[in-house]
């Protein structure tokens, strides 16, 4: 009796150990995770006065400056980002309406994608505050990631020379990133 | 990214279980619960454990999550799920690997009645915390969180290869009180730490108005300490584990360790026992290579500042200039500094009851006489575990009922809070077959149905050869 006991208990051991296992669960599910993080980054900003535009000469009406932007073309963001957001703020105290544009250029300086911001008046005592919102999504994203390099050009309609006031840009950029196997 | 996320829970699943063995501490028939109290009782004349066989260990866990948590068949979006346990989990959950493995192990009485113990066991060891705040910023960015201060000194982790020489010796030096202690010589193969790390990340709406926001590291000051890992670098793979290996013949870092314990048997009934185990440190003189990453940064994007260009003038490298900033913000320095550190010391304490039938004396049946200290066939108690960590101790308690049923089979079953769980089911069997002493004792059992709801699970089983003159 002792001895079948004993190997009563023994089996029931032996069988529990050996029957563990993993069930109800899903393994393929890592095929449908999915990071979606999305990040708020600055991006560029400006405070000009109306030397910004006379060191160009008087009545210079045109002012243009180039910054690499690398990180749109980068691999990790080519192959996740599905949609940005670019946030424009400007504050404009000068007397004077501006176009303003960004253009998106690849290494060869073809254009890819680009933004067109009119900004009107302002006054010293009142600025005007201008807010633009750029969605970029579906085949522009795809455009937006050959770039590597933003030019952005600003364009007045009279002259500035010896005017008080200044014209101030903030701005952000919302990426909407998707990252999958 | 996922691939990452899909490797670290196969790992986990792989390497089930943590380094308490609440069923195999104070199972005196197996020689190897001497390597968990060098002071226990000790019943035999000679032990000689089968080579790579005499104890293969397995321990993984994590303290706040299961494979089934994550994995479930039904239940909605894995997504939801992974993201639901991110906010659940805090920055002192952990995910631990252990294992080990015999590969020699034996002992002997001599004429003075002290058991000499010897051996050499390897042993692989690992604990991850769960980085809280770099988890929610990897997982959901920053666009929810201006404002939020992220955590980078939560990175915690550690790990460490290495085999163990050891030498024990064990001695009953009254009829209640027997002692023992042990001897190691840590020889470290691989190591990797990363601890008492500082700073914050925030995201925050501009206070200098220079634009909408600031991006700001503030007091970071991130450590890795990793030792005969960057001379592996160049080396093809087959060489590499030729390098490892010969490491475990004492070429690693070397360290040296004590194990104490006793066991005292206040009367027939009652006994208790207690051990430090580990208590030493390992050098780290070869191969030592640290990374230090420390500075402070504001990003707030890049200014343009439309500067008069004159023929095959270019505009600023605004870009380059931002990028090699930030670099040269947060050098890392490469520092080959020698270093000790402390092995993490594991404590171990139980109080036992003996009661059922007597195997000792004229009984009818005294084929169960185990020894002379073993009266009574069975026995329950209580045991505390204690394994002191880079955020603290992690402690366990068991309740445990021992049963001896024959010459031949014996069993311990316990009750675990840990952790990982306040109601960890473990059990082990030894059989004696002859010379031959098999063990095998498993945690968790509640789940082995279901193996992916267990938080962790611990493994161990060996086969020994024992000896008793009388």
């Amino acid at each position: 009796m002792k001895i079948k006991l004993n190997l009563f208990f023994s089996l029931i051991f032996v069988v529990l150990f050996f029957s563990a296992c993993i069930k109800d669960t899903d393994f393929n599910q890592t095929d449908d995770i999915l990071v979606t993080p999305i990040v708020e980054l600055d991006f560029l900003f400006y405070n000009l006065n109306s030397e910004s535009f006379t060191d160009f000469g008087v009545n210079n009406l045109i002012l243009s400056d180039t910054t690499n932007f690398n990180f749109l073309n980068d691999d990790f963001v080519v192959d996740n980002l599905i949609r940005a957001e670019f946030f424009f703020k400007y504050t404009n105290s000068l007397p004077v309406d501006f176009i303003t544009e960004y253009k998106f250029l690849d290494e060869n300086n073809n254009p890819h994608y680009e933004v067109i911001i009119p900004v009107g008046a302002g006054t010293v005592a009142t600025a005007l505050i201008v807010e633009h919102i750029e969605n970029i999504e579906g085949d522009d994203i795809i455009a937006l990631t050959n770039a590597e390099k933003v030019v952005v050009n600003i364009m007045a309609s009279a002259p500035v020379d010896n005017l008080e006031g200044n014209l101030k840009l903030q701005s952000k950029t919302t990426y909407y990133l998707i990252i999958e196997q | 990214m996922k691939n990452l996320i899909t490797c670290f829970f196969m790992f986990w699943v792989i390497l089930f279980n943590a380094q308490n063995k609440q069923v195999l501490y104070g199972l005196e028939e197996v020689p190897q619960s001497m390597l968990l109290n060098p002071g226990s009782i000790i019943n035999y004349d000679y032990h000689f454990g089968i080579p790579f066989l005499s104890q293969i260990h397995f321990n993984g866990g994590s303290s706040g999550v299961s494979v089934y948590d994550i994995f479930k068949e039904s239940g909605g979006d894995i997504n939801e799920r992974i993201r639901n346990k991110i906010f659940e989990l805090k920055n002192t959950d952990f995910f631990t690997a252990t294992q080990q493995l015999d590969i020699l192990n034996f002992g002997w009485k001599n004429k003075k009645d002290i058991y000499f113990s010897a051996g050499v066991y390897q042993e692989f060891d690992f604990i991850l915390y769960f980085p809280k705040d770099l988890a929610i910023l990897a997982w959901e960015g920053n666009a929810n969180y201006i404002g939020k201060e992220f955590d980078l000194g939560e990175i915690s982790t550690t790990g460490e290869l290495l085999t163990v020489y050891h030498l024990g010796i064990n001695k009953k030096i009254t009829k209640e009180l027997t002692l023992g202690v042990r001897g190691k010589i840590y020889s470290s193969m691989l190591s990797f730490r990363s601890t008492n790390n500082k700073g914050t990340f925030v995201t925050r709406t501009s206070e200098t108005d220079n634009n909408i926001y600031e991006h700001i590291v503030n007091g970071a000051d991130i450590n890795v300490q990793t030792t005969g890992i960057a001379s592996l670098e160049d080396l093809e793979g087959s060489q590499v584990m030729s390098e490892v290996l010969g490491r475990a013949f004492l070429g690693g870092n070397l360290g040296i360790g004590l194990d104490l314990g006793g066991t005292y048997e206040i009367n027939e009934k009652w006994a208790a026992s207690a051990s430090f185990l580990d208590v030493g440190a390992i050098f780290y003189t070869k191969d030592v290579e640290s990374y230090q990453v420390k500075g402070e940064y504001t990003l707030d994007g890049i200014e343009l500042l439309f500067p008069p260009l004159g023929d095959g003038e270019t505009t600023p490298p605004y870009y380059d200039d931002l990028i090699d900033e930030i670099e040269d913000t947060f050098p890392v320095d490469t520092l080959n500094n020698s270093y000790t550190k402390f092995r993490p010391v594991k404590f171990n304490a139980s109080v036992k009851y003996n009661f059922g039938k007597e195997i000792g004396g004229d009984e009818a049946c005294n084929c169960l006489k185990m020894g002379e200290n073993q009266t009574f066939n069975q026995s329950v108690g209580f045991q505390y575990y204690n394994i002191f960590r880079p955020k603290g101790p992690q402690i366990a308690a068991t309740l445990f009922y021992y049963r001896r049923f024959s010459d031949h089979i014996s069993a311990k079953a316990t009750y675990t809070l840990d952790s990982y769980s306040y109601s960890n089911l473990g059990l082990g069997l030894v059989a004696n077959m002859g010379w031959v002493n098999f063990y095998i004792t498993a945690d968790n059992l509640q789940w082995y149905q279901n193996i992916a709801k267990a938080k962790s699970v611990s493994l161990q089983l060996g086969f020994n050869i024992i000896i008793d003159k009388e």
